[in-house]
């Protein structure tokens, strides 16, 4: 970098943003990581208009965000089963299919998911799994089943998510009780088997097992596809793999702001993230899976055929979509969760 | 205590604060996004420069924490030698109490405060509420170490002064402030760096454009090490760093 | 008299009137509320947050949590103040060293503590050099632990001592030092009666702010002791997000403020000199 090429971009930054002052605005949040650099600056060419775009970590700190309905923001993407309680705080707006011509572009299960049947308020945005991560070389036999996160030779060389849901999911899952219960004595159930598995725990940690599997220093974890996939990129002695028992599948949607005044350009963005070449470079920079079939069809063979993103039919047969759960399971859920750690 | 001796445990003290820069520094030049050393590579560093949005969080940071550690200061100055001269209960114990107040407390308590003022004024959040916020909670670490100095203050020297015929404010003004200066300016650096590196309070207070330095690093780097943070920070301790080295130049 | 000393003060106080006073009449109404079914507030209004604190669950996890931020205040004045008193003598260097110490911390605290996850790791840089050195065969558990917590929390906050403990000690005065030698004291003695003694105000404030924001960690734990640990601080932020109980947290918070101050208030009685 030498200094004109330096001071020409610090000028062409300068005029680019003194000009779209004037020039049209939408406001975005996604999640961290989770869409290629290319996407926004070509929307903006396409459409000149300025994108504000942000960023959030979990769904807790998007609603936390949008929850007084005068953010500022007009698309966001919150997880699957977080789109029935917006709707029911009237944070988001229906969408107008006859702007979103594209919707035609996703696979059929993700026309009419279970969260949103007629897509009436969001649309698939990319998906992914939670299973487990190993190392095929330093750790054998290769997993098959929650119940290898629970063996004895995992001892500090293993981590489990930081998320309530997942543990108790797998730990639920392991029992051979439904992953989603509200039965607060399969919940108790559960917490049991944590509190017996603490010991081996390395961590809960989520993203940062990315780093520790490419290391070395975790052999084995419960993880999300799209961790594994990359740290997989980073270290080809790895794998990921969904457990015979059931796991669960999360699905990112975009939905629109009820706030939002620019809804027209909103549907715009939407439309331009569904088409396949926008949604098949997504998903091939962050590496997770995408819900669009004509993107799919885009990927490279190998991509395609990769179990960690796009497991078979019959592995997705026994993938849960978490739905929200009431308050009163919430409460006692966190409130197991926190003797559990605190044990 | 030999001044040496003392030096030479003070040589230890840096390197332990340090050792992470330097960690920091080497894995930004590593071609690997991982944190396995593969080559070297100048990649991040010119990703970092090409962020536009970036900049501009650096930008905003630096103003949010000028002014308000400014703000801050010449108020918690003010205060600790009020509290100084005569205590007032009620405003120390709530400055204490602001202390206590876990992070995200102040965070959502202030959100909700600004909400429901702006419902009747209709602003919008942005840089003014997170100066707002964060002046209100660096307000009780300025307090708290100007008073520490003031405590080692004879306030006999000010009382002579005033028998001298100084009035209150010239005797505060021309023989107790150049006193506690360097308590003060210690305190202002708290605060500048207090506020530098806020993260919670900021996010949550923050509006669509305000978006600070903290913010997106945090943004990057919560998914496990990511090379152009350690670029942007290895950046900032350099620029930072020659500043500082070049102020004690002049000021020799 | 009276006139100056109110002008002086009223910056601050309208400052925490409108921005903290306020917003904790705020958090009091939220935690006397019930919790909104996706998170916030809403009524009915009741004690019923309050009563579920009173659970040793909870007083299990602030013990600890005392514990952890006692050691770390301790461990970081025993740091610190030879630090601060090195930085204090340096004459006209002073302003240097000063700022060479609060460089760290203008990078942000989530890199640094990254960084340190790497210099612990199992495969981390410690291990590593210390296992090509032969001094260790198999890596040391470094990471995940209440030490690697009370390392973190340290690290993240020994400015807050340093800074205060620097700004009584610089006011020393060389001469009494001299007096003491000249009686004949030792070194150690000069230390432990007069500079400690002189510094106390500094000591005060550096532990107090030390002690205090350590209790309300929560990313520390859950960085580098692997989510394992669970201090008040991580019971209050779950109660924020995760756990979408507001009411509760606001409630967990508030009592945990209460009950810091009356410990403030009876150690500092103890002494004739109040800290603010």
């Amino acid at each position: 970098m030498n200094r004109r090429t330096f001071l020409m971009s610090a000028a062409a930054g300068t005029l680019t943003a003194c000009s779209s002052r004037n020039a049209r605005r939408l406001n975005v949040m996604n999640w961290g990581d989770y869409i290629s650099p290319n996407t926004i600056s070509n929307f903006e060419r396409e459409f000149q208009v300025r994108v504000r775009y942000a960023t959030y970590e979990n769904n807790e700190e998007l609603f936390g965000k949008i929850m007084s309905g005068n953010s500022g923001w007009d698309v966001v993407f919150p997880t699957h089963n977080r789109i029935d309680p917006l709707r029911d705080m009237n944070l988001i707006a229906p969408l107008d299919h006859a702007r979103l011509t594209n919707v035609q572009n996703l696979f059929a299960r993700f026309k009419n998911p279970v969260w949103d049947r007629n897509l009436d308020w969001s649309i698939p945005y990319m998906w992914t799994t939670s299973g487990i991560g190993y190392n095929r070389v330093k750790y054998s036999p290769a997993p098959t089943s929650w119940r290898d996160l629970w063996r004895p030779e995992t001892k500090g060389k293993m981590t489990m998510l930081d998320d309530i849901d997942d543990v108790f999911g797998a730990a639920l899952a392991k029992l051979g009780l439904d992953y989603n219960s509200a039965n607060a004595d399969d919940l108790r159930k559960a917490q049991r088997e944590l509190i017996a598995q603490k010991p081996l725990v390395r961590a809960y940690i989520s993203t940062e097992a990315r780093d520790q599997m490419v290391a070395g220093d975790v052999l084995i974890c419960e993880t999300f596809a799209t961790t594994a996939q990359l740290a997989i990129d980073g270290n080809p002695d790895l794998a990921y793999v969904l457990p015979k028992e059931p796991y669960a599948a999360y699905c990112d949607c975009a939905v629109i702001l009820n706030e939002s005044k620019r809804r027209e350009l909103a549907h715009e963005f939407l439309n331009f993230i569904l088409r396949p070449d926008v949604s098949a470079e997504i998903a091939q920079t962050i590496r997770t899976a995408t819900p669009n079939e004509k993107a799919f069809v885009l990927l490279p063979k190998s991509t395609q055929e990769s179990q960690t993103l796009y497991p078979d039919a019959a592995t997705l047969a026994r993938a849960e979509w978490p739905l929200t759960l009431p308050p009163a399971i919430v409460r006692l859920r966190d409130r197991l969760w926190t003797e559990a750690k605190a044990a | 205590m030999k001044q040496r001796a003392l030096g030479f445990y003070a040589v230890l003290v840096y390197a332990f604060l340090h050792v992470p820069l330097l960690v920091l520094a080497v894995f930004s030049f590593n071609s690997s996004k991982f944190t396995v050393w593969k080559g070297f590579s100048l990649d991040w560093y010119k990703a970092a420069f090409h962020d536009a949005g970036l900049v501009e969080a650096a930008v905003n940071s630096l103003i949010i924490a000028t002014v308000a550690s400014l703000l801050a200061t010449i108020a918690g100055t003010l205060c600790a030698y009020g509290l100084w001269k005569r205590s007032a209960p009620i405003l120390s114990n709530s400055l204490y109490l602001s202390l206590v107040t876990p992070e995200i407390v102040t965070g959502i308590s202030l959100l909700a405060l600004f909400q429901w003022m702006f419902r009747f004024l209709k602003i919008q959040l942005g840089m003014h509420t997170v100066i707002l916020a964060h002046i209100a909670f660096t307000l009780a670490y300025v307090v708290i170490v100007v008073m520490a100095r003031l405590r080692t203050f004879d306030p006999a020297l000010e009382e002579a002064a005033m028998d001298l015929g100084a009035t209150e404010w010239q005797a505060f003004r021309q023989v107790t402030l150049p006193s506690i200066l360097p308590g003060v300016l210690a305190a202002g650096l708290l605060a500048f760096t207090v506020s530098i590196d806020d993260y919670v309070i900021t996010s949550l207070v923050a509006g669509v454009d305000s978006e600070t330095l903290p913010m997106v690093i945090f943004q990057m780097a919560r998914r496990g090490v990511s090379p152009v943070v350690n670029a942007i920070s290895t950046l900032i301790v350099i620029a930072l760093g020659g500043l500082i080295l070049l102020s004690e130049r002049i000021q020799r | 008299m009276k006139r100056l000393r109110a002008i002086f003060l009223a910056p601050a106080r309208t400052i925490n009137f409108v921005l903290f006073l306020a917003p904790m009449a705020i958090v009091l109404a939220y935690s006397l509320l019930s919790r909104g079914v996706y998170g916030g507030v809403e009524r009915p209004w009741t004690f019923e947050s309050y009563t579920r604190l009173i659970d040793p669950l909870y007083g299990g996890i602030l013990l600890r949590s005392f514990w952890i931020s006692v050691l770390s205040t301790g461990v970081c004045l025993v740091l610190g103040f030879p630090m601060a008193l090195f930085i204090a003598r340096s004459g006209a260097r002073r302003n240097l060293y000063l700022n060479l110490v609060m460089l760290p911390f203008w990078t942000s605290f989530l890199v640094r503590t990254y960084a340190w996850m790497f210099l612990l790791r199992d495969t981390g840089l410690i291990n590593t050099v210390l296992q090509s050195l032969g001094i260790i065969h198999e890596p040391l558990p470094l990471l995940y632990n209440d030490g690697a917590v009370i390392l973190g929390l340290v690290y993240g906050y020994l400015p807050f001592m340093i800074l205060p403990l620097y700004t009584t000690l610089e006011r020393l005065d060389k001469s009494l030092l001299e007096a003491s030698a000249d009686l004949g004291a030792t070194p150690f003695v000069t230390l432990t009666r007069i500079i400690i003694p002189l510094s106390a105000p500094g000591i005060r404030a550096g532990s107090i702010l030390v002690f205090i924001t350590c209790l309300g960690a929560y990313l520390t734990p859950d960085l580098l002791g692997g989510s394992k640990t669970v201090m008040i601080g991580n019971v209050i932020q779950n109660q924020f997000t995760s756990a979408r109980d507001w009411p509760f947290g606001a409630a967990a918070s508030l009592a945990l403020m209460a009950l810091v101050m009356v410990m403030l208030l009876v150690v500092l009685r103890r002494d004739k000199e109040q800290m603010l």
